[in-house]
């Protein structure tokens, strides 16, 4: 019943073995030759595509996070509806201007606490096609000095690590991808553990777990976690704020204790980060995290 | 003519899906996948091998592309093997429209609906082969079941209109009618 020629089952046969040695080349560690030259060629479209795509989209992308916000999405459009009487007036382009320059400071003053050499960079894709991985495409790549294992923070804190780079663009592994690790450090007590974005078999569900090493550290729910830093500052810079514990699962026999952690970075709105281009020359500990808002805090 | 225009509508849906639709911000995870409803839309007006053909461009054009998260030829395979089998069935069993004849606008979602369900399943498959760790059964039921939702809700605004340019640039009335075997022309 399903009959078909033998030069179109050989076409089949043919595109097949090319993509299964496609899979085979680029899935094994480091990089290659062919599939770094076609990334290289599929990023000479893909730059200035994005970079239309971000000048025409500013204005759209409000209304869109305006209303996607949910319930207060009818609150959210008469407010939507003034604000945008209100900038109507402004130029487009100051407007997204402004914005930006609103979160470059952020970082800025982030940077400057920690003591980090950044570059600043936008992030232009959030999702993948079929949405497995937590990655952000970033519109700088090696020719800004970005290589592979940086750390890429934005103004609140931790966002993750460059996984890929090419001349102008740049992938970022996010903290809340399930593949991600980084080594954390609990504020002020100096504990250590890891953090893993999703969730870990028998932990809670969450965006962010912190598996603490010592089960006796004493942790509480609002306790702040900063990276310990890796040798070299690769792939983590220390001293990044990356989250504030949100509940502690004791359990009975377990080898490490684990915590659910609420990210400091907000990942649904990633706009301006920067890319941690060299590390501090010391430790910076706890002082790049911001004051203690909460008079009720720990500290 | 034809083959232009289907070429440079199948590299729009590239585009707009690797820069616009991946750059939304849905909070619920995968968003529709343009490319999958193009490719479908263009297996259904033409030959098993040509088919398999546009299917592997454009799936590799979307690994090329960044983000450079997957490995470089998941996509392509997927897409490849998809538009085959829907290209296959189209001709030999009329799937998708009576008769052989020109498609129904239903089936023609239908068919987007189950290729991408297909393409889902498959894409995790390879994942769960090569080992990568996203792939569990919460989340593939999830992406999968989302995926194919949104890609057969804009289907009517991406397949339809495919279609409809590729049978208005037929050469003849009968162009779009398939035989057993179609003769392997674009």
């Amino acid at each position: 019943m399903l009959s078909d020629t033998t030069r179109s089952r050989l076409v089949l046969a043919v595109l097949v073995a090319v993509a299964l040695v496609l899979l085979v080349v680029d899935a094994r560690p480091g990089s290659d030759p062919v599939t770094s030259i076609a990334r290289n060629g599929g990023e000479l479209v893909f730059a200035p595509t994005a970079a239309g795509v971000g000048l025409v989209s500013g204005p759209f992308t409000r209304v869109y996070e305006g209303l996607s916000a949910g319930p207060e999405a009818a609150d959210r459009i008469t407010e939507l509806e003034e604000a945008n009487a209100e900038l109507e007036s402004e130029l487009q382009a100051a407007r997204l201007d402004g914005h930006r320059a609103e979160k470059l400071d952020d970082m800025l003053h982030l940077s400057g606490r920690g003591a980090y050499e950044v570059v600043a960079a936008q992030a232009v894709t959030r999702t993948t096609a079929r949405g497995y991985a937590h990655t952000a495409t970033l519109d700088i790549g090696t020719d800004s000095g970005v290589e592979p294992d940086m750390t890429v923070v934005n103004g609140d804190g931790l966002v993750g690590r460059v996984t890929d780079a090419g001349p102008r663009t740049a992938t970022v592994k996010l903290a809340t991808d399930v593949n991600s690790s980084v080594g954390a450090r609990l504020e002020a007590s100096r504990k250590i553990g890891a953090i893993t974005g999703g969730s870990v078999p028998g932990g809670p569900d969450a965006d962010m777990t912190l598996e603490l090493f010592d089960m006796e550290a004493p942790i509480d729910q609002g306790d702040r976690v900063v990276t310990l830093g890796s040798l070299e500052g690769a792939p983590f810079v220390p001293g990044v704020p990356i989250g504030t514990v949100d509940e502690v699962q004791v359990a009975p026999g377990a080898l490490s204790r684990i915590a659910r952690i609420t990210p400091a970075v907000d990942f649904s709105a990633l706009d301006v980060v920067g890319v941690v281009v060299k590390g501090p020359a010391e430790d910076p500990r706890d002082s790049v995290l911001p004051p203690e808002s909460d008079p009720e805090g720990d500290q | 003519m034809r083959p232009v225009v289907t070429l440079l509508m199948v590299a729009v849906a590239v585009l707009v899906q690797a820069t616009i639709v991946n750059r939304l911000p849905f909070d619920w995870g995968p968003g529709p996948d343009l490319v999958l409803a193009t490719v479908v839309a263009v297996a259904l007006t033409t030959s098993p091998a040509t088919a398999a053909g546009c299917g592997f461009a454009a799936g590799l054009a979307m690994d090329v592309l960044p983000p450079a998260e997957h490995p470089m030829g998941r996509y392509a395979l997927m897409l490849c093997v998809a538009a085959y089998v829907v290209s296959l069935l189209h001709a030999n069993t009329g799937l998708g429209g009576s008769g052989g004849g020109r498609l129904s606008r239903w089936a023609a979602l239908g068919v987007v609906a189950v290729a991408s369900l297909g393409v889902g399943l498959g894409y995790a498959f390879i994942g769960l082969v090569m080992g990568d760790a996203h792939v569990t059964v919460g989340a593939v039921a999830v992406n999968v079941g989302i995926g194919t939702l949104a890609t057969t809700l804009v289907a009517p605004l991406v397949t339809l209109p495919v279609l409809a340019v590729r049978s208005l640039l037929a050469e003849d009335d009968f162009a779009t009618i398939q035989g057993p075997i179609s003769a392997g022309r674009w």
